[in-house]
């Protein structure tokens, strides 16, 4: 997916939109798992960790950085979706 | 094909957020999110696994096992914490991995300025959701303000520094130390009643350090994901300092409450027992619980739905009255309520349950304070003058279960406390609901 410097700056501005949009439709009951669940795709930034891996060279100490990123970010990821169903589901039992 | 999988992963993140609309479809939105999350993920490795070392996956293996261990063992009443720490992860993640594009490879320059940006916020996030959490945890007092304001003065001239030294070598690791030490010194002048606006303001910081990681690595699903988060967090942000009548500037200051200010009363509450509570409530047609921060303290969410069902046994309509800043986080006392199965059709907004207060037999106020306090609305003195309150005060009777007369964050008197509609009963939320049940047995 390659793109313009301004395409990207107008996707960045829908996708802030529609997310603005949505998300204000969310009731305050569900607001902690919101938090958590939008925190679990903010360690989204492992795409870019996995990207820019192979080409990091020689140096031992950018590569540890990265794989702390990455270690950083899986746990974001794997950690807040797991603890985000758990509460969804406290939740889905009152149906 | 690699186009497709992140076409499919960006619309399963909207419909993600849409399905997250209703208590109902959540779950599912939950199982929406995983599966945008995974296609992302996958697409990143273009169909080349071989190019990845044994370090690399033994680290996603290991902090993946690490992170379903954390989230299967924590308490929800930690859930503050662990969003706080979440966030501070994915901001150093995003830092981290700014870090090293900057180091590594020759980025055209608007790319360098965005990484520049995407450092600065990722670590300041990082070391700013840290001290959250530790404030959260109670391990960090009130930083001294004074220290903090010295500092903002400075800040200008700190970042001017690398200039006048021309140090090119170590001019990112500059920035990343004082990015650091800002987030450290922002959140520590910050009050833990303050935290729900903070957890939601760093949430949003560590979307947008995750747009600005996929403006340098030119990802496009990074910058749609990063979006929604940052939208996410700055709407939480915004309704959280509403519902304080408060600017996020103002907030972000610090220095509000901790200290009592003004914890005078003209007389002595009228003081109550749990039998009389108890007979009280049993002659109540309505009954509306005010839960807050206090609740989550003394672990009390299960004497709470115990009490519910035998107020609920006896025909007495209960509901829950829940204030938008109770608790640590967004939404706190919500999931709490609900992890002891309390419907959630129950749990009130203060839009939607303030007109109908004046109608309602009793309620109890279960550790709130300011929330409840109604200065807000008369006293223009007062420093949560305006903030949107819940009418208590004009219920019939109201019941304050609190261990003594001590103020709330704001630091002021609470005179619904010595109001002639009010009883206190002095007790810790959960041994105060406990023995009000006990004495139920005995009516």
């Amino acid at each position: 997916m390659e793109a313009t410097f301004l395409l990207t700056l107008l996707i960045t501005f829908l996708a802030s939109f529609i997310g603005y949009e949505l998300i204000s439709k969310i009731p305050q009951t569900l607001h902690t798992p919101l938090m958590s669940g939008s925190n679990a795709i903010s360690g989204i930034t492992l795409i870019a960790a996995i990207l820019i891996y192979p080409e990091v060279g020689d140096s031992q100490l950018l590569k540890i950085i990265l794989l702390l990123a990455i270690a950083f970010a899986t746990l974001n990821i794997v950690g807040g979706f797991s603890v985000t169903g758990r509460i969804l589901e406290m939740f889905k039992k009152n149906d | 094909m690699i186009e497709i999988i992140l076409l499919v992963s960006s619309i399963l993140f909207i419909f993600a957020l849409k399905l997250f609309g209703r208590p109902s479809t959540a779950h599912r939105a939950n199982t929406f999110a995983m599966l945008a999350m995974a296609l992302a993920v996958f697409s990143a490795f273009n169909f080349d696994f071989s190019k990845y070392d044994s370090a690399f996956y033994i680290t996603i293996v290991v902090s993946g096992l690490l992170g379903v261990l954390i989230s299967k063992r924590v308490q929800m009443t930690q859930m503050p914490e662990l969003v706080g720490l979440f966030n501070g992860f994915g901001g150093g993640a995003s830092g981290a991995i700014a870090y090293v594009e900057l180091s590594g490879s020759s980025l055209p320059i608007s790319v360098v300025f965005v990484a520049i940006f995407s450092m600065g916020i990722g670590m300041f996030t990082f070391s700013g959701s840290l001290v959250a959490v530790m404030k959260l945890r109670g391990k960090l007092n009130n930083f001294n303000k004074k220290l903090a304001d010295i500092f903002s003065v400075f800040f200008p001239l700190i970042l001017v520094i690398p200039a006048v030294l021309e140090m090119d070598e170590l001019l990112m690791e500059f920035i990343i130390l004082v990015a650091l030490i800002a987030g450290v010194i922002r959140v520590a002048v910050i009050g833990g009643a303050d935290m729900p606006v903070v957890i939601a303001f760093l949430n949003s910081l560590s979307g947008i350090a995750a747009l600005s990681a996929g403006f340098i690595v030119n990802s496009i699903i990074l910058i749609v994901a990063g979006a929604l988060v940052g939208a996410s967090g700055i709407i939480l942000t915004l309704l959280m300092c509403a519902a304080m009548n408060r600017t996020l500037r103002d907030v972000l200051k610090g220095g509000f409450g901790g200290t009592a200010i003004n914890n005078e009363y003209e007389k002595d509450p009228i003081s109550t027992s749990p039998e009389d509570v108890a007979i009280q409530l049993s002659y109540a047609e309505s009954v509306v619980i005010v839960p807050g921060y206090g609740m989550a303290v003394a672990q009390a969410q299960a004497a709470v739905k115990e009490l519910t069902n035998t107020l609920k046994g006896k025909n007495i309509e209960v509901k829950f009255a829940i204030h938008p800043v109770a608790g640590r986080m967004p939404g706190h006392m919500n999931v709490l309520l609900a992890e002891v199965d309390i419907d959630y059709e129950d749990m009130y907004t203060l839009e939607d349950i303030n007109s109908e207060f004046s109608s309602t037999d009793v309620v109890i106020v279960l550790g709130a304070n300011d929330v409840v306090n109604p200065l807000a609305r008369t006293d223009e003195d007062s420093p949560i003058y305006g903030m949107p309150i819940l009418d208590v005060d004009l219920a019939k009777q109201v019941i304050v279960i609190k261990r003594s007369m001590s103020p709330g964050y704001a630091g002021i008197a609470n005179p619904l406390f010595i109001n002639d509609n009010a009883k206190m009963l002095f007790a810790d939320a959960k041994e105060g609901l406990e023995n009000i049940i006990k004495s139920f047995e005995l009516v």
